[in-house]
């Protein structure tokens, strides 16, 4: 597996077994996502009728950035009430389902991305606001444009995790996405850094159309008067800047990049720890090697054959 | 953290692996314990040297050192190539795969392909991030303490779980039976019959400890009553008797009868105990099959054994008998009153039912033989008691996910943190979960 | 092998060769024991002269012989804190398994990142040229092992991070329609042109519509 799924397998197999027409049954579940996220699956009423409630560390920040819109034109008439304790719920009738097997197929294909359409609110929101911007720029020459054109509007913080964030901010020629993150380990740590290094060359050396990706331990420029950031530059922490240019903006690219961006930190972590395992299936491997070495250093057991009265052969055994 | 996030409890077995988030009262994931790595197979040859195409040096080497800086191919990337658990087994059918089993009689075998089962049990299926979740996982009876310090580098080092608690099945197992409404008190003492695809095993328990040297397996599970129901079918020469056919006969219709021969004559006295069972056929071609008596037959093999094998001839409940009188006298009254069926192929009707009417009998035996002898002496009698409960299917999963839910559970896990000061060995001893004391 | 490491391995070998000339040796200050001496250190009379053989001040070996046994520390050239890292990993997977490594010491001798013991009664029962030879060869192949596992670590750090950056949603929406498509298509045209007018390149090109000029020059 190389990229992460945006969807939630298990939101999106039960559901695609639900709509084949499995037989309903009682469903319980409560399940995590990645970034502190929480998904309570359940059949409150009545076994065709599902429960699906989220909930996001972060959520009164996501409806602060418009996560209360853009789940409603996602969701629409399925939105209920939120479950309490969770901060978003949809419910799905089972006799109630779109006809065309499309429709259905969209439907849990739209679900199973709860989590990404409840992150998706801040960066819609900075797309949008990138747009009047860049509108608003190219009235004037760079000289003459008013400061808030220039500088582009405010920083929207997702403390999604206990001590991450994204950060997302919008200007007339870009938008900047920065990440922070923590690495707990310090092989982690070395490997994390390896690995940026790449992402910050990637664009460089092959993919000139990529997002350009800065990597530093202090927090960056765009983050200033941000409150809550940790400005001691402790190696420990990271912040990774991608910065999407107008090519990445485009409305029918708009979704792609949204969904892909918001795996970045969980992608990142999982190939550093899949490139541990590697390593650590190498260093067996080596290990192996090694000691068939040493037992060569062991003189050979003459395999002695020995008879019993009967006739028979047995070998002794060292 | 407000919430504290679930537990994971994953329960890896030799055929197939329980994954979900404890407080669940079902496992979120069950998939076969399989692995598709590219190449040809090396599972189905000699399980040890089948080495991984990853860990082959020279392929990377020659990429690595060769091409000197210029990497940026797929070279060196062959080890993300894998497919788990249905996906595994739908892409070994196609070429480029070879397909592998890590866990062989519960214990892993392959760590390489442990280490990358578990790295997409946690990434793609499970979806977390194994920094922000305490794990829970299971390791069958006499696994070497070796096998469990594998397990937890792997676990911290390569993934840095926050912490780790590796238990036991049986123990799991009993933990399950708890809800059922037979069980009074809460205690760890207990023999389990654990009788999953591969192998039965009758495992004693006391106060949370397995009793090693008591513990005995039977070579006669679930692969084998499908085996039985196969020939069965054969024999009488249906229209399918595929494996795959056998197994839903198996599951659907078979039953533990009281008394076998009366069972043939209810059965001839009552024909619609005779069922037909309808198969569609890969080529879309619908056929019946008749079901007769290998309803009540096939779970039979468990009790008398020789209508199935000729060389193990011990039925099962003679077995549960000498296991539990091999253990320490001091807990043979526990183990009598408290035995719980886990795994899949104890879920037949009245299976239960038999095993307890079966031990009863043989103790009561003993015991009336044994006042005769004693000359008048008067037993108190032995309590025997097989519990049945419904989590019985996943029972050791379900035990880790009461257990995981439980506020202790944290501080019952090693850590991070201590796994750094003090590394691997440190798995060798878990203070017991769900002990006296706890909950 | 580079010329310099040639030599330092065979200085190593031949100082190591000499070293294990041990006897088995009772402890002279408990009964009834028998300890490898040099861990032991008890007696100084029963310890020899230390010895560093020492390619550079990264890469050294330090060997400690005593009357019935020797030690041998390694210390691992690390260049970077990548290595670092590795070789640190690598050691302790390996003493991890040191029971399987009947030589291997479960912790280094401080300095060093590796160590190995070796008394009389390994001499005794395994060939003592044999376990010179795994010595030679663990320090060859370590370093191997670690640089390759280092060139893997970039490797894939290049491949993940631009498998990261290339899929399609990230691609310029320029050529979101098959870019490479058209770029084949003009190559194959002119080199059609080329062959059917014996036009050269630089007429063919006038004669390609406009926007397909304005195609090539953007890839």
């Amino acid at each position: 597996m190389l990229l992460l799924d945006y969807q939630n397998v298990l939101i999106e197999s039960l559901l695609k077994d639900r709509f084949a027409g499995a037989a309903p049954i009682n469903i319980d579940q409560i399940v995590s996502d990645f970034d502190n996220v929480t998904f309570h699956i359940s059949t409150p009423e009545t076994k065709t009728k599902i429960l699906i409630s989220i909930r996001v560390k972060c959520f009164p920040e996501l409806v602060q950035y418009g996560a209360q819109a853009v789940l409603e034109r996602e969701y629409g008439p399925y939105i209920v009430s939120p479950e309490s304790g969770y901060d978003f719920s949809v419910q799905v009738d089972l006799e109630a389902l779109p006809e065309s097997q499309e429709e259905k197929d969209d439907l849990i294909r739209r679900i199973s991305l709860l989590k990404r359409n409840a992150m998706a609110a801040p960066f819609e929101q900075a797309f949008d606001e990138f747009k009047a911007l860049q509108e608003e720029a190219s009235k004037y020459t760079s000289e003459q444009a008013p400061q808030g054109v220039q500088e582009g509007g405010e920083v929207r913080a997702i403390h999604y995790r206990e001590a991450e964030a994204i950060f997302v901010k919008a200007s007339h020629d870009r938008v900047t996405v920065i990440f922070s993150t923590i690495f707990s380990d310090e092989t982690d740590r070395i490997f994390g850094k390896v690995f940026l290094q790449e992402f910050v060359d990637a664009r460089r050396r092959a993919i000139q159309n990529a997002p350009q990706v800065l990597f530093r331990n202090d927090p960056p420029l765009e983050l200033q008067g941000v409150p809550g950031i940790d400005a001691s530059g402790s190696a420990k922490i990271g912040y990774i800047t991608f910065v999407l240019f107008p090519r990445h903006l485009a409305d029918q690219r708009r979704e792609d990049v949204i969904s892909h961006i918001q795996t970045f930190r969980d992608y990142f972590h999982y190939h550093i720890k899949a490139s541990k395992a590697y390593i650590h299936s190498r260093m067996r491997r080596r290990t192996a090697d090694f000691l068939q070495v040493l037992r060569r250093a062991r003189p050979e057991a003459e395999e002695k054959e020995r008879k019993t009265a009967s006739g028979r052969t047995f070998k002794v055994q060292a | 953290m407000a919430p504290q996030t679930p537990a994971v409890v994953m329960d890896n077995g030799t055929g197939y692996s329980k994954l979900g988030f404890a407080g669940n009262d079902s496992p979120s994931f069950v998939f076969p314990t399989a692995i598709a790595t590219k190449g040809p197979a090396g599972g189905s040859g000699g399980s040890g040297s089948g080495r991984p195409a990853v860990a082959n040096k020279p392929s990377f080497l020659t990429g690595g050192a060769g091409q000197g800086g210029n990497l940026s191919g797929k070279r060196g990337t062959e080890d993300l190539d894998f497919f788990i658990g249905d996906e595994a087994l739908a892409a070994s059918a196609g070429p480029g795969y070879g397909i592998h089993y890590p866990i062989r009689h519960g214990q892993v075998e392959n760590w390489d392909h442990m280490e990358r089962f578990w790295s997409n049990s946690i990434f793609k299926y499970l979806r977390v991030e194994p920094e922000d979740h305490y794990f829970l996982l299971t390791e069958p009876p006499l696994n070497p303490p070796e096998n469990r310090e594998a397990t937890a580098e792997i676990m911290f080092e390569s993934f840095n779980v926050a912490g780790l608690y590796i238990a036991v099945q049986a123990v799991l197992a009993l933990a399950a039976s708890w809800t059922s409404s037979k069980v009074q008190d809460r205690s760890l003492t207990g023999t389990v019959i654990d009788s999953g695809e591969g192998v039965t095993h009758v495992i004693p328990v006391a106060e949370g400890y397995v009793i090693a040297s008591s513990i005995k397996s039977v070579p006669i599970a679930g692969r084998d009553i499908t085996y039985f129901v196969q020939s069965l079918l054969r024999d009488r020469g249906e229209p399918d008797s595929s494996l795959k056919t056998a197994e839903r006969i198996k599951e659907e219709f078979c039953y533990v009868s009281p008394d076998i021969v009366k069972e043939f004559a209810r059965f001839d006295r009552e024909p619609d105990r005779f069922v037909k069972h309808t198969v569609t056929q890969p080529n879309g071609r619908a056929v019946t099959v008749d079901v007769g008596y290998e309803r009540f037959l096939a779970p039979e093999i468990f009790f008398n054994p020789e209508i199935y094998s000729s060389d193990f001839l011990t039925p099962l409940p003679n077995i549960v008998d000498t296991v539990i009188q091999s253990s320490p006298i001091d807990v043979r009254r526990g183990l009598y009153k408290n035995i719980v069926l886990s795994g899949g192929s104890t879920l037949y009707k009245d299976f239960g039912r038999r095993l307890q009417r079966d031990i009863k009998h043989m103790v009561e035996g003993r015991i009336k033989a044994s006042e005769v002898r004693s000359g008048g002496a008067k037993s108190g009698g032995l309590d025997v008691q097989v519990i049945t409960h419904k989590r019985q299917r996943h029972g050791p999963w379900f035990g880790g996910s009461l257990l995981g839910q439980t506020p202790e559970f944290r501080s019952y896990c090693h850590t991070k943190a201590e796994y750094d000061e003090i590394g691997p060995s440190i798995v060798r001893r878990f203070a017991l979960l769900g002990g006296p004391g706890s909950s | 092998m580079s010329q310099s490491l040639r030599p330092y391995l065979q200085c190593v070998r031949s100082s190591l060769t000499a070293a294990l000339s041990l006897s088995n040796f009772a402890s002279q200050t408990s009964e009834r024991h028998n300890v490898p001496e040099i861990e032991a250190a008890s007696s100084p009379e029963l310890l020899l002269n230390p010895l560093t053989v020492s390619r550079n001040e990264n890469e050294k070996v330090f060997i400690e012989p005593s009357v019935n046994s020797v030690r041998i520390s390694i210390k691992i050239k690390q260049a970077d804190e990548i290595e670092h890292i590795l070789v640190h990993k690598f050691t302790r997977f390996l003493t991890q398994r040191a029971e399987h490594f009947f030589i291997l010491r479960r912790k280094p001798v401080k300095g060093y990142d590796i160590s190995f013991l070796v008394t009389n009664f390994h001499t005794e029962d395994m060939l003592k040229h044999k376990l010179v030879d795994f010595i030679i060869q663990f320090m060859e192949e370590v370093d191997k092992e670690i640089s390759e596992m280092k060139l893997f670590l970039n490797a894939r750090a290049r491949f993940v991070a631009e498998s990261f950056l290339t899929p399609v949603s990230f691609e310029s929406t320029l050529f979101a329609d098959g870019s490479h498509e058209i770029v084949r298509l003009i190559g194959q045209s002119l080199e059609w042109l080329r062959k059917s007018w014996h036009y050269d390149i630089a007429t063919s090109l006038h004669a390609m519509p406009c926007h397909f000029m304005t195609m090539a020059i953007y890839c």
